[in-house]
């Protein structure tokens, strides 16, 4: 037999792909199977969250950003609880992040508030002396892209089976049904702040992208 | 001894010279065993290289091809049939059984876990921090206070708790005029203390504002005959009558421990709770440090 092998290299690689393969999924699957479960109470992004989320990623948050606590005392002492990887189960994708010119971000709803973040988007020195994050002034007057973020949430629901209740359903007349609870997150969140442009466009029916990326920032527990 | 073996080590005894030279130039201390072994390693690095290659390049001048001829023979190469060395064999056989060990008990038995490394961590410096603070002095209190204050508090109060023009509650006094007016007007419920909620509208109009000045401006002078209503809770003196009720006189360890344990929603925002961040000896150590910012005891 490994004889006729020597001479088929083709089946030979096949057999090398097979026996690797063997040992790289007995150690990767249970793993998969573990992390796709949520954590107990973990409930998935509000429309307007993910609308944040989406925010978060467009304007790269995570290339200074973590969130990722690692088990370790110092992390633990200053970010909070170590993280789960069920805790991302409804993070598509995940924004773990890989550098940390910034703070971890993954308990930062734990002890920031609306307020703050306010006051930190505008002008991050004005709360922290010496920060070296540039001031996101643009996201007060762009409007957050909530129809894109509800059809994503339409989408998870149906591909990936995420626990949505029922107001989330295809179609245009679905997102229309469903956009004053939007809308209503957006004041609660608006309530909080003191720009009153910001008030205004959200009273208007528009919500600026800071109302959603607070709104997720704020979902980060 | 043949001219190959003399050169081999010749170069051994060179490289050798080479290391030692190295090691006295950079005063290297060897009383440290890990320099030690660093050390007789390069040596024997040295040592073995040449003595293995001198035998090889030996055996290559000398041998002749002798053995058994394998059947297959590929454009003219042909391959001895060589026994699997006893070394091999037995490091194989050696590893198999290695492996039944460790996938049966060993790593399930023994597995590292990165969360009990982090339980045992935090637990062994849980107890020394316990043993060594149990009885910290003010000074360490003070200290210890300040690089909590810096960490947690001043994101949102500031690095010197001046509440950074407004944002958030200023240390350096008690509380401001409208800060008073705003807990009068719509009283409060949220700190946890024996006395319970404090209604709202307890006085209005001329009575909150005399009220408002007397407690923003550090209660000095003469007392207001409105205040008559809040020392009903928190007492004369505005100190809290131990620790029933909030002090409005000045910042005391209680009003640090219950705002820490559950936040706070005043007129100038919210503040999120920070009691799972910090243990007791924290907390006091905090109240002791803000204690120091200008409205201490």
């Amino acid at each position: 037999m490994f004889h006729w092998l020597e001479k088929n290299p083709f089946f030979f690689s096949v057999g090398v792909f097979l026996v690797i393969a063997f040992a790289g999924l007995i150690e990767i699957l249970p793993n998969f199977a573990e992390a796709s479960r949520p954590v107990v109470g973990l409930k998935p992004y509000s429309v307007l969250e993910l609308a944040g989320k989406n925010i978060y990623m467009k304007d790269q948050c995570i290339a200074c950003h973590s969130q990722l606590i690692r088990p370790f005392k110092a992390e633990t002492d200053r970010y909070g609880q170590y993280s789960l990887s069920g805790e991302y189960a409804y993070d598509r994708p995940f924004l773990w992040g890989s550098k940390r010119t910034g703070p971890d971000l993954h308990r930062v709803g734990n002890y920031r508030t609306t307020d703050w973040h306010e006051n930190h988007m505008w002008e991050p020195t004005s709360v922290v002396p010496g920060s070296i994050m540039p001031a996101y002034k643009h996201m007060f007057t762009n409007v957050a892209d909530i129809a894109t973020a509800y059809a994503e949430a339409v989408t998870v629901k149906n591909i990936f089976k995420t626990p949505y209740g029922d107001e989330i359903q295809p179609g245009v007349e679905a997102f229309e049904a469903h956009k004053p609870a939007i809308l209503a997150e957006a004041q609660k969140i608006a309530a909080g702040m003191k720009n009153q442009d910001v008030k205004d466009a959200v009273k208007a029916g528009n919500v600026p992208e800071i109302v959603a990326l607070i709104a997720y920032l704020n979902r980060l527990k | 001894m043949n001219a190959l073996m003399i050169k081999a080590l010749a170069f051994s005894a060179v490289l050798i010279g080479a290391t030692l030279a190295v090691v006295k130039s950079m005063n290297i201390d060897l009383s440290d065993p890990i320099n030690m072994i660093t050390m007789i390693g390069a040596i024997a690095i040295a040592v073995l290289t040449f003595g293995v290659s001198a035998k090889y390049i030996n055996q290559m001048k000398t041998d002749t091809a002798q053995g058994e001829l394998a059947e297959e023979n590929w454009d003219g190469i042909g391959e001895y049939k060589n026994e699997l060395p006893g070394g091999w064999a037995y490091s194989f056989l050696g590893t198999m059984i290695w492996a039944i060990w460790y996938w049966t008990i060993g790593y399930p038995v023994n597995s590292f876990s990165q969360i009990g490394q982090w339980n045992e961590e935090v637990k062994a410096y849980n107890i020394k921090f316990e043993k060594t603070n149990k009885n910290a002095d003010k000074a360490t209190l003070t200290e210890m206070g300040e690089s909590i204050f810096l960490v947690q508090c001043a994101p949102c109060h500031g690095s010197t708790g001046d509440g950074l023009s407004g944002k958030a509650h200023d240390f350096t006094s008690r509380m401001s005029k409208a800060q008073v007016l705003d807990v009068i007007e719509k009283g409060s419920d949220q700190l946890g203390y024996a006395m319970g909620a404090m209604p709202p509208m307890m006085a209005t109009g001329q009575d909150a504002e005399a009220i408002a000045a007397y407690v923003a401006g550090g209660m000095k002078g003469e007392q207001p005959a409105s205040f008559g209503v809040c020392a009903g809770c928190h007492g004369a003196d505005g100190k809290g009558m131990g620790g029933t009720a909030p002090n409005i006189a000045s910042f005391d360890e209680d009003l640090i421990v219950h705002v820490v344990k559950s936040g706070k929603k005043g007129a100038l925002g919210v503040m999120p709770a920070f009691h799972d961040r910090m243990t007791p000896v924290q907390t006091k150590a905090l109240a002791t440090y803000i204690k120091t910012l200008g409205q201490g005891e």
